[in-house]
Order: structure tokens, then C-alpha cells, then sequence
């Protein structure tokens, strides 16, 4: 360890909004929301000429909020430290999602890490622990290589922590390599679509069972981190962890599909949730840290 | 740093007929709102008033008291100010039987 990573790692510990991070040497973004969306949208579909052509997946997306995490029962629970969480709400149907996305590009092809606080819950609209009512927690990256860097590809790692599937609580990490087909939207030749967040094609992380706290009654919440290492380089995925459990990547991959004419050096992050009954998924973010080594 | 100012898009294409409603939207954060609602389509049918409504918990709702027309043509544009709502608020609007509004709805939130 150099002078410079040493004074670095103290300033950093010094900071009480930096030391519950342990990001890589340049942070890209630090994303706590109580000071507001810190560049966090929604996931809009594509279209051309109408709206109806966006695909259906897209179609149910709706804006993230800034929550204090409301209750009926005890009022605002607030974030690790303090008072506001981006919140993603699903609809009220068995398998609906929404997502949060923040759109930015990258200056150099290596090692990034992303680290984030997040908890989930249903709304509790009954008087039960409702444990199986949300079906997953997830997020992704959508990548793809600099217009010198080629050949290469879009480059879309997921991952997803099934909590339920029909009612059986499964509790484990998942992820994906496949895609829906690619289809081309409207006339100009410029726009196309797929659904990457198809409820199919998710496999088993070997080593994946995590029983997360979820506490007792269906409104309290208990905060998660979580780190997710990549490679922009390799295009490959170098490290996994959330809570205690490091989880090995031996198994994992990403979905690959051809490079597109106009994403370049596109750096994408985005959470989602799901909901496995006629219930609202929400999945909250207290904060969100991306750093890189550049 | 500036005070938060959202424009958050709420209902995006979506097609009202009979109890129609916004998803619920938290924005206990701001001190103000304007509320859209541009028609995507031509509507179909007498059109009623639109309703802000509130909520302490996201599931149960009040009238706020607000109400304001639905855009009678395409691409028309009504709007409603507010001013303290508390956390949740939400557009709703029943339809009589025979109508249907295809909507855009915004909220533009303002700290």
C-alpha cells in the first residue's frame, strides 16, 4: 500500500458518510438520498411514433421516490442515517416490476465497484408477516466496450435475490444470461427493444442461499449492503458480497448481446423489484456508492 | 445546494375507464406540486372532474379536496396546483360508464 492509498483510507474512514463504504480509488458517484434522486430515474421503454410500441414490461415502470419509509402502524422509519431512501414500488400484480436506473458512460475500461444499503418489504396491507409476497430484489449493469475498443459487446451482468417463487420462500441469489429476442421498433432503423427482466432464463448462483433479516411484523425493515465487483476490461464479474456472505462468481456470467451503434463506453446501474402476489413491491436504497480504479 | 425540484411522470400511456387512479406517490419532501395531465388519445365520453387525493399510509384515501377537468381533446392539458398534502397523493377520476382517457400524468414537486 502506497502513501497516498494510506492517507486516502483515512480520510475516508473519517467520514462518516464515506466510511461505511470501501470504495476503489476514484468514487464516481456517492448517492445518499436524503439530499435528493442524485441523478436516479425511471426505466422508460423504447418507442418510436407511440407509446404503444413500448413493450409491456416497460410499459408498468413508474417514477422511484424519495421515502422516509412510511407505516401505518408506526409511522416513518427513515434510512441508516437519515431521513429519506429511494423507494422502487411495483404495482399491486403477481408478477409486476419497476425499476430505478442512473445512465453515465465511462472514462476508462477497468475495475469498477458498486455498493449500496438496501432493504425491501411489501405494503402491508394485511396483518401478517406476508415473507413471500415479494418475489425478487435485484440490479444490474448495462455496459458496453468504447467505439475504438472493439470488437466486443453489450454486456448486461444481473443479479436478483429470489425471495419467493409461488409462494414458497427461496431466499437465494440468481442470475442471468439470456435476454428475449432482439425486435426492432417502428420504421427509422435506429431503435430496438428486448426485455432483459423477462421472469425467465434466471439460474441458480452456486452457493447463492441467503436467509437476509427481515424481522418480525410486515413493517420494520433492517438495512443490507451490498458490493458488486467488475472488470470493464474483461467484461467479467470479480466479486460478490452481501452482509457477511462473500459469494463465489466461478458460475456466473452476464448477458451478452451485439455491441449497438450508439451506447459507447455506456455505464448503466439499476434496481428493481418484484412482486410475487396482487401486492406492491418496494425496494429501498438508503445510498449507493460506484467507484472505479482510474 | 439548490432545493429538490422533481418532475416525476406517475401514469405514462395508461388508459382510464370506471375507478381510475395514479399509483400512490410519496412526496412528503415537498412543499408544493403541479399535477399534469395531458390526454395521449382523443377521450371517449363525458369526461367527470379529476381529484387529488391524500393518504397517511399509501392505502387508505381522502379527497383532498381539488378537483379539476380531464383534457377534453387530444394532447390537451389540464393542471392542478397544491399546496400541503402531507406524504401520499395520488390522481384519481371515475369514469362513467362509455368514457375512457388515455393519460400522461406529471407531478412536478417542488421543495
Amino acid at each position: 500500500m502506497t502513501d497516498i492509498d494510506t492517507l486516502r483510507r483515512a480520510i475516508r474512514e473519517a467520514d462518516p458518510q464515506l466510511s461505511r463504504f470501501d470504495p476503489l480509488s476514484r468514487i464516481i458517484c456517492l448517492d445518499d438520498f436524503d439530499r435528493g434522486m442524485c441523478g436516479w430515474t425511471q426505466l422508460v421503454g423504447n418507442y418510436e411514433d407511440s407509446l404503444d410500441a413500448m413493450l409491456p414490461g416497460y410499459a408498468q415502470h413508474s417514477h422511484a421516490m424519495l421515502s422516509t419509509l412510511p407505516n401505518w402502524d408506526f409511522g416513518s422509519h427513515g434510512g441508516v442515517d437519515g431521513s429519506y431512501a429511494l423507494k422502487i414500488a411495483t404495482r399491486p400484480r403477481k408478477g409486476a416490476q419497476n425499476v430505478a436506473i442512473k445512465r453515465l458512460t465511462f472514462r476508462r475500461a477497468g475495475p469498477i465497484r458498486l455498493e449500496a444499503y438496501f432493504t425491501f418489504k411489501p405494503e402491508a396491507t394485511d396483518l401478517l408477516l406476508s415473507e413471500t409476497d415479494i418475489r425478487s430484489f435485484g440490479f444490474l449493469y448495462d455496459l458496453q466496450i468504447g467505439d475504438a475498443s472493439g470488437p466486443g459487446d453489450r454486456v448486461m451482468p444481473h443479479l436478483r435475490f429470489l425471495n419467493a417463487q409461488d409462494g414458497e420462500h427461496i431466499q437465494r441469489w440468481q442470475f442471468k444470461r439470456r435476454t428475449t429476442p432482439i425486435k426492432p421498433i417502428g420504421t427509422a432503423g435506429k431503435t430496438i427493444t428486448h426485455y432483459h427482466l423477462s421472469p425467465d432464463d434466471w439460474e441458480n448462483l452456486p452457493g447463492g442461499e441467503q436467509r437476509l433479516c427481515y424481522n418480525e411484523i410486515p413493517t420494520k425493515v433492517n438495512w443490507h449492503y451490498l458490493r458488486f465487483d467488475f472488470d470493464l476490461a474483461s467484461m467479467q464479474a470479480t466479486g460478490f458480497q452481501v452482509n457477511d456472505r462473500v459469494f463465489s462468481l466461478e458460475s456466473f456470467d452476464c448477458i451478452r448481446i451485439p455491441a449497438m451503434k450508439n451506447l459507447w463506453c455506456m455505464l448503466n446501474l439499476a434496481f428493481f423489484a418484484e412482486t410475487d402476489t396482487d401486492k406492491r413491491a418496494f425496494a429501498y436504497l438508503d445510498s449507493v456508492c460506484l467507484s472505479g480504479e482510474f | 445546494m439548490l432545493p429538490e425540484n422533481l418532475t416525476a411522470v406517475v401514469a405514462r400511456n395508461e388508459t382510464w375507464s370506471g375507478a381510475s387512479a395514479t399509483e400512490p406517490y410519496e412526496a412528503g419532501w415537498a412543499r408544493e406540486a403541479i399535477v399534469f395531465v395531458r390526454a395521449l388519445k382523443e377521450p371517449k365520453g363525458a369526461l367527470p372532474k379529476a381529484r387529488i387525493e391524500i393518504s397517511a399510509d399509501g392505502m387508505h384515501w381522502c379527497a383532498e379536496g381539488s378537483e379539476f377537468a380531464l383534457p377534453a381533446t387530444r394532447d390537451a392539458v389540464t393542471f392542478q396546483r397544491l399546496t400541503h398534502f402531507g406524504n401520499f397523493v395520488r390522481v384519481a377520476a371515475t369514469l362513467p360508464d362509455g368514457a375512457a382517457i388515455t393519460v400522461l400524468v406529471t407531478l412536478h414537486l417542488k421543495a
